[in-house]
């Protein structure tokens, strides 16, 4: 069940943003899109959480013609850079979304779910916060919270938009390895976006160097470094 | 410098002009609006207390002021639910025309009321082009109280899109499209995720279309028919004290309408700050 | 692959339709309509009809104290404007939001109430009835009392604008031009003028339109004596009444138009001058 990304295009009025991108990644795996900006990696994940289409390409995930279906039938959670919180719900609420909406016959009872939040909530360390509302929290914790929000719905696919981006630096690290630790416990596949080459080689299983919407090369951490297969992906990476 | 001494909020600025601009801007102020309403809040008691209830709470007194208030609570109303969907359409979707259609949104601030006035009586009138529509389904909207709702949601429709409007656009889709990612539907996360983040803005644009529709008085007195204890607004009433020279009436009125107005301000400052602290 | 599904954040077409549909309707019906009965109702007996009515006697003099009065208003409004954005968004002192909340105040207040207000200070039974009575100094039902009530429902216009403007744009410049020797009103003219233009020019034609459209706090003060205290709102009003149906939306049309032109010059102001809007509301 490997995530297959097949020469996907997209273009954003006269700006090719994905041009021909192509990944191929085992179930499972925490891949890191690494590049510049304007390398299209945005783009890609956007795609792959149903919230961009595609002009052309194909993407195949859970035996799925993942881009055949619209984004909320993807189960793909989603974290976004801003977090996105539900501002006028509390944290409890906002994580319960995802199973309160569903349709009558998928959706747990009202026990289950609390229970679930409940889960949940621990899991990200957040065990007290549930009546809190995001404008109460750091951070950090914003953070969490949108990642068990993610988390809630069962997802297929993690996508994760630089979601450290707009932390300070220390909160970064810690959340680094936390959110590892989540992906290894979850055991669900994982994009994550990033421009820091640091936080990709620490976290992931395949790092994807990304440059002008291709993907230059795909491999394990040590191996992109060790071998690097273009001229764009060495100076990248010894910048 | 001897400066020193003086409070901070005395000590010699760095910009020029602090002394001559406020102190014509007080000046301007005091001299224009706080002693004249100075008049406006001393007038009415020079009955005592019990002159100023018996003013206020005659029949045809009390029947104007329900008139005018519960004709601007409907009209503010209306227009939060229409002014909501003018100001999604004109932020959320694009189609020819819409540039002509958002300016037209602030006719009714630009439109003189004198002719916003005589233009609605016109249309509500039994021969008018709606009016005569109507009247084939036995509807009467001029010279009843319906006219005066009428006019009052003209009248204060921009405040409400306009107080809405840039919340909307200023909101971003991120929110919406976590929904989306959660599951969520498309009409889901509209009155889950969307209506509930523009609510300040909603009841903020409501009040403002209120405090406007209260005192309106041009573009609702040639619709309404003015008939006593049925359709006569309360700015009519305070007009008919003045002509019959009863000052001590109309200034009771005239304070009761105002501690409406200052109660709104009130309520839309606490709005803001409820919003505020939601960010 | 081929387009399947629409952007989770858009509405799905159905919606629209209805959406637009009713914003459209609503607009049409009560806005455009209204608009549309006033020149119907000048032209109905003609151009030539319209025409004469709005250069009859009484009509041209209402003109005339319109504008008049707008002349006298608007332009103390602006210097009003200027001085109170001024010490408002330049300086810092105790009391600030108090004062803004001052001058919002005619907003929030009923035009009728506004006339009422000078009746109750200038009114024959007012606090200087019988001192202005005894010197013949005639403040309401002549031009003094309408352009009092002019003012104060127009004076908000001008400092609202440039307060948050002034505001936005910080004390920078001025400071600079402080140091540099500029005195307070070289520094207003070359340093912040230039920066507040399309701002002000915007709030003036709208304090303009507003001075010359005001009918409810003139009305209650101006008595409305034909040929001398009846301007042009008041004199819509008055033909009216006597059923001169033609007259009254004659001269509601000339309204209805300088309404139309304020609208389109403010539309014109924002998309053409949108940068310099934008670059003029800096952080």
């Amino acid at each position: 069940m490997s995530l297959v990304i097949d020469s996907v295009y997209k273009k954003f009025q006269r700006f090719p943003a994905l041009n021909g991108a192509s990944l191929t990644a085992p179930q499972g795996a925490f891949v890191a899109l690494l590049g510049p900006s304007g390398s299209g990696k945005t783009t890609l994940l956007r795609i792959l959480g149903g919230l961009e289409q595609a002009d052309s390409g194909a993407v195949r995930f859970a035996d799925l013609n993942w881009l055949d279906m619209p984004a909320r039938q993807r189960k793909a959670g989603f974290v976004f850079q801003q977090y996105a919180l539900f501002r006028h719900m509390t944290v409890a609420n906002n994580i319960a979304f995802g199973l309160e909406v569903r349709p009558r016959a998928e959706r747990p009872a009202k026990a289950e779910i609390q229970r679930r939040v409940e889960e949940l909530l621990e899991l990200v360390q957040l065990k007290d916060l549930g009546k809190r509302y995001p404008s109460q929290l750091s951070g950090g914790q914003r953070q969490r919270v949108a990642l068990a929000r993610a988390l809630a719905i069962e997802p297929r696919m993690l996508l994760l938009d630089e979601p450290f981006g707009a932390l300070d630096t220390k909160v970064r690290k810690e959340l680094r390895v936390w959110l590892r630790h989540i992906h290894d416990k979850a055991g669900v596949t994982s994009v994550f976006v990033t421009h820091d080459q640091d936080e990709a080689f620490e976290m992931a299983d395949l790092v994807a160097v990304m440059n002008k919407g291709r993907i230059e090369q795909v491999g394990a951490p040590q191996d992109v470094r060790r071998d690097p297969r273009t001229a764009f992906v060495s100076e990248f990476l010894s910048a | 410098m001897s400066a020193i001494g003086l409070p901070l909020a005395f000590r010699r600025r760095t910009l020029p002009g602090f002394s001559l601009s406020l102190g014509f801007t007080l000046f301007y102020l005091t001299s224009l609006v706080l002693v004249p309403l100075l008049a406006l809040l001393i007038r009415p008691w020079s009955l005592g207390f019990e002159g100023f209830w018996d003013a206020v709470t005659a029949p045809r007194v009390l029947a104007s002021l329900r008139l005018s208030f519960g004709s601007a609570i409907a009209a503010a109303a209306i227009d939060s639910v229409f002014g909501l969907i003018i100001a999604w359409v004109l932020v959320r979707y694009r189609f020819p025309g819409k540039g002509l259609l958002d300016a037209l949104i602030d006719l009714p601030f630009a439109l003189p009321t004198a002719v916003a006035g005589i233009a609605l009586s016109t249309l509500y009138a039994p021969s008018g082009w709606i009016g005569s529509i109507l009247a084939e389904y036995g509807i009467k909207i001029a010279y009843t109280p319906w006219g005066v709702l009428v006019a009052m949601t003209f009248i204060a429709l921009p405040f409400s899109v306009r107080t809405i409007q840039p919340v909307l656009a200023d909101m971003g889709k991120d929110a919406e499209e976590a929904a989306a990612t959660l599951g969520a539907t498309r009409l889901q996360t509209i009155f889950r995720v969307a209506l509930p983040m523009i609510l300040p803005a909603i009841l903020t644009g409501a009040a403002m279309a209120f405090a406007r529709a209260v005192g309106e008085y041009g573009s609702i007195i040639f619709i309404a028919g003015n008939m006593p204890g049925i359709s006569q607004i309360a700015p009519l009433m305070i007009v008919i004290k003045l002509e019959q020279y009863d000052y001590r009436g109309a200034a009771a009125i005239g304070v009761v309408m105002l501690a409406a107005s200052f109660i709104m301000l009130l309520a839309l400052n606490g709005l803001q700050a409820w919003a505020a602290k939601r960010r | 692959m081929a387009r399947k599904f629409r952007n989770p954040t858009d509405d799905p077409l159905a919606l629209k339709l209805l959406l637009g549909a009713i914003a459209i309707s609503f607009v049409g019906l009560f806005l455009v309509m209204p608009l549309a009965v006033v020149f119907k109702e000048a032209l109905a007996k003609g151009l030539g009809a319209a025409l004469t009515a709005i250069s009859d006697q009484d009509s041209l003099s209402s003109i005339r104290l319109s504008l008049i009065a707008a002349g006298i208003a608007v332009p103390l409004n602006t210097v009003f404007g200027i001085a109170a954005a001024w010490a408002i968004a330049k300086f810092d002192f105790p009391g600030k939001t108090f004062l803004v909340t001052l001058i919002d105040l005619p907003f929030s207040v009923s035009p009728v109430v506004a006339g009422l207000i000078y009746v109750l200070v200038f009114g024959a039974q007012g606090w200087f009835g019988p001192y202005l009575l005894d010197h013949d100094v005639h403040i309401l039902f002549a031009l003094p009392g309408i352009v009092l009530a002019t003012i104060f429902v127009t004076f908000p216009f001008v400092a609202r604008e440039l307060i948050p403007l002034m505001t936005d744009q910080g004390r920078d410049e001025e400071e600079a031009a402080a140091t540099l020797g500029a005195s307070g009103f070289q520094t207003f003219r070359r340093v912040t003028l230039p920066n507040i233009k399309w701002g002000l020019l915007y709030a003036v034609l709208l304090c303009n339109a507003r001075a010359l459209g005001e009918f409810g706090a003139v009305s209650v003060v101006s008595g409305k004596i034909r040929g001398e205290t009846v301007t042009m709102p008041l004199q819509v009003q008055l033909m009216y009444e006597n059923y001169d149906y033609v007259g009254a939306f004659s001269v509601a049309a000339i309204l209805a138009m300088l309404a139309l032109l304020t609208l389109a010059l403010k539309t014109l102001l924002e998309w053409r001058y949108a940068d310099e809007l934008a670059a003029s509301h800096r952080r």
